[in-house]
């Protein structure tokens, strides 16, 4: 056995993160940990990283009883981590990402060549195929995650954890990426997969162990399970099977009318003569690979964006180049695409979090009603269930599902007529997605339109009544609920015509 | 709802106990710096207490110097929770108390109106210095720490011309200054014999104002959101232009009262150099830093480095160390404070673990 945490408890205070957690790993083994969020995963990981120190219990490397007090002695010992949230420096080349910390010396200077050519060894003895004189700014996410993998390989690691690898990745990096995981494993590296992707942990993980409320619920072979038990485990019921009503889509709500959005001096525009409504009680559901213009087509409908030519049309009102306030005005309510970027100020509180866009109906003659935005505020919590000490919490102590739900919940209390939901369940866990989805389903219910941007083509398959694929800043075909299937739409995706 | 419920008292504590820290360190530091002098480490800091808090007299003058940099700092703290790096304070303040020596000389009227004149006219000059600064931003896109900073010397060249020249007093002997204020114009002192004036009140009144309208106005709370993540503000349609352009206005504006003060309460009249040396700008914008833009906070830090600077009067009048280890002692108080941002990075990454953060 590679890895034995035995018995493992960690406290804070009153509250027990991690309940005598029994948790081991093979040579060669992908073992996945899946759980809600504030499971205890993370800290969990972060006691084998030497980050925190277990309150209770041992950790063994190879039968050894290690304690790590620092993530340098995980790293001499054979563990490498690759975060969530890459840290590479982009303005660096690959290959240099890649040395830092061991980087060749030739008479006491920095060799580049040398750490190109090794750097090149390394990638190919791994099957990770990376160009080492690259800036790291200009790779795709895919690309960059493999210099994180490759990083830690080059410091020796045996044992990768690997955080919600697949959050960022187009379809086709995540496919690329599990293969890698399950050829690297074959080399003898063993993996934790820590992830909310049922279907990936499946298709991926030898054994998967499942957390709750830090507690393990069960250690089983991933040949042995299937999604619906393994939710069981993590969220501790049943879910409720899910159903969606035929559409009945009445008047357009947003109309957006050859919209162009130029880009940089000579490049291709951004957004090129789209043209696209969304009608009352409907969900328009946009697929395409990140980084195809739906970051500038959702500025573009919110009012965060100017387009160079065409009309943007809400609730019958002409809102072509105006600011953000005037959108919300005429109807808008955004679930905005980076939650931390544009939907939270880390630094202040719940309640501040959430009394955005809502100032104007929570204060009276300019001063605000503190006791009904606490009211309010605490109503959201409660109802979408997010997890905080307290509504004084500064949002960066929220974990990013429980932070999402509270952006949601603030979204949704606008009762617009038109609500954009882009990455609406990015990084949430199942209990949490479900809330969101229905409360998506039910204001479709209530007529309201819906435009829903995400990278997950199960989530676009399932909620959405009608599909626009984005390729190259142009709309690439468009489907009915009925006609699309996952094939048609990465067809789609990939440039390849409807036909 | 259940869980995580850690946050508890002592990250207040924290937070208000790191200012104190600083200080701490920055009395070390002073102390190894009057050890090498020469001087008597105890004596020192007795003498600096004394010329600081050691009788009514002192306690009094003391206040009476934190007066402007208390209302400077106010101005500072505002444009900072916006988000924007005015250090234009000295020139603000310049201007303010130039105008308001101008309004209280030549409106006519009884003591109040020359008074009110006076406020008016120091608080106008100095918010439009400063909207001055923020409107080059939103229309130009010219650094604002840049823009505010150099329209410092503008402000303190032109008001040095104008009093050495123009305006400067008939017939006087003294240096470049204007004529003295009528005495119905002066500010009442709070105790008879005592330097301490009106302007001190008015500047508490500001603090305590200023805390309320941030935390419990929706303009208050928009800049607020504005400074902490503006993407954030735009998201949620606060407009960043007129924001901005009130802030910075409002911001003049206390430092141009600052400034005032100074006229109707201590000189009595504009003297050339009367802001720039004793550095109450760079003052008001170092007690904005300590207590991380917070309006008491400031006010309460104001107040300290005003007592750093009288107390180190004291020790000049009756030790043999020297006014500069007052200056020692300040500098290194800058330096703890950019310390303490580091250190409160360092405490972050250990306290990850505490904050629920899960994957």
């Amino acid at each position: 056995m590679l890895l034995q945490m035995e018995g493992i408890t960690k406290r804070y205070g009153g509250l027990t993160a991690n309940d005598s957690v029994n948790f081991s790993l093979r040579e060669g083994e992908v073992h996945a940990l899946v759980g809600e969020n504030g499971a205890g995963k993370s800290t969990l990981m972060r006691m084998l990283y030497g980050e925190e120190q277990p309150t209770e219990g041992k950790i063994r490397i190879l039968g050894e009883p290690r304690a790590f007090t620092a993530p340098s002695d995980a790293i001499k010992a054979g563990i490498g981590m690759v975060h969530q949230h890459f840290m590479l420096f982009p303005s660096f080349t690959v290959a240099e990402n890649i040395v830092i910390g061991r980087e060749p010396k030739s008479g006491g200077k920095f060799d580049r060549k040398a750490a190109a050519e090794h750097v090149r060894a390394l990638s190919e003895k791994y099957g990770m195929p990376v160009d080492p004189s690259a800036k790291v700014a200009d790779c795709p996410v895919g690309v960059q995650q493999r210099i994180e993998i490759l990083k830690v390989l080059n410091q020796g690691a045996k044992l990768i954890i690997l955080d919600e690898p697949t959050g960022a990745l187009t379809p086709l990096e995540v496919d690329w990426l599990l293969r890698a995981i399950r050829r690297l494993a074959a080399q003898g590296i063993s993996f934790i997969l820590i992830s909310h992707k049922l279907h990936e942990v499946l298709g991926t993980a030898d054994r998967i162990t499942v957390l709750r409320d830090g507690k393990v619920t069960g250690t089983v072979n991933a040949a042995d399970t299937d999604a619906a038990e393994l939710s069981r485990m993590m969220v501790g019921r049943e879910l409720a099977p899910f159903e969606r009503k035929a559409a009945n889509a009445g008047e357009a709500v947003l109309a957006v009318d050859r919209v162009t959005v130029r880009g940089p001096k000579g490049g291709k525009p951004l957004l090129d003569n789209v043209s696209f409504t969304v009608r009352a009680g409907e969900i328009v559901g946009i697929a395409g690979v990140s980084g195809n213009g739906q970051s500038e087509l959702l500025q573009a409908v919110s009012g965060l964006r100017a387009v160079d030519e065409g009309r943007v049309a809400l609730a019958g009102a002409d809102v072509t180049n105006k600011d953000a306030a005037q959108f919300r005005q005429a109807g808008l309510a955004h679930i905005p695409e980076d939650r931390y970027l544009w939907g939270a100020a880390k630094e202040e509180s719940v309640a501040d979090n959430g009394l955005m866009g809502h100032v104007g109906s929570l204060s009276r003659r300019g001063i605000l009603r503190k006791t009904e935005i606490r009211d309010t505020v605490s109503q959201w919590v409660k109802s979408f269930n997010v997890k905080t000490a307290s509504l004084d919490t500064k949002a960066k102590h929220l974990s990013g599902g429980n932070m999402q739900k509270l952006i949601v919940a603030r979204e949704m209390a606008h009762g617009t007529p038109f609500v954009i939901a882009a990455e609406p369940t990015r990084g949430v866990d199942i209990g949490a997605m479900e809330t969101i989805h229905d409360a998506l389903l039910k204001r479709r219910e209530e007529r309201g339109a819906i435009l829903l941007v995400s990278s997950e083509l199960t989530e676009i398959l399932k909620l959405s009544d009608r599909i626009l694929v984005l390729y190259e800043g142009k709309i690439a075909g468009e489907l009915s609920a009925e006609e699309a299937t996952e094939e048609k739409i990465s067809m789609l995706m990939a440039g390849g015509g409807r036909d | 709802m259940a869980a995580i419920n850690r946050i508890g008292w002592n990250k207040y504590a924290q937070a208000l106990g790191m200012p104190f820290m600083a200080i701490a360190l920055g009395l070390f530091v002073g102390a190894i710096a009057i050890w090498t002098v020469g001087g008597s480490v105890i004596d020192t800091y007795a003498e600096m207490w004394k010329g600081a808090f050691g009788s009514f007299y002192f306690t009094t003058t003391t206040l009476t110097r934190a007066t402007p940099i208390i209302l400077a700092a106010l101005g500072v703290s505002l444009a900072f929770r916006a988000g924007f790096f005015n250090l234009g304070a000295e020139g603000q303040m310049i201007l303010g108390a130039l105008a308001a020596a101008l309004a209280a000389i030549y409106v006519p009227g009884n003591g109040l109106i020359k008074i009110l004149a006076a406020a008016i006219a120091g608080m106008l000059a100095g918010g439009l210095w400063s909207l001055l600064a923020g409107w080059l931003d939103t229309r130009f896109k010219l650094n604002l720490l840049i823009t505010t900073l150099l329209l410092n010397y503008i402000a303190m060249y032109a008001a040095g011309y104008m009093v050495a020249f123009p305006l400067k007093e008939k017939g006087g002997t003294g240096g470049a200054q204007t004529e003295m204020l009528d005495s119905a114009a002066w500010l009442p002192k709070l105790f008879a014999g005592m330097t301490l004036h009106a302007g001190f009140l008015v500047a508490v009144f500001a603090a305590l104002l200023l805390a309320w309208f941030l935390a419990y106005t929706a303009k208050g709370y928009e800049i607020r959101m504005l400074g902490s993540n503006p993407l954030f503000a735009a998201f949620g349609g606060v407009k960043r232009g007129p924001l901005m352009l009130t802030s910075m206005m409002i911001s003049g504006a206390l430092a141009g009262l600052a400034g005032t003060f100074e006229v109707l309460g201590t000189q009595y009249r504009y003297i050339d150099n009367m802001i720039t040396s004793p550095g109450y700008a760079w003052s008001a914008i170092m007690a904005t830093l300590l207590a991380g833009s917070n309006p008491i906070g400031s006010a309460l830090a104001a107040i300290l480095l005003a007592a750093l600077q009288t107390g180190a009067m004291g020790v000049e009048r009756n030790t043999e160390v020297p006014l500069e280890i007052s200056s020692v002692i300040q500098s290194s108080l800058i330096l703890f404070v950019s310390a303490r941002v580091t250190f409160s990075f360092l405490k972050r990454r250990k306290a990850r673990g505490a904050d629920g953060n899960a994957a």
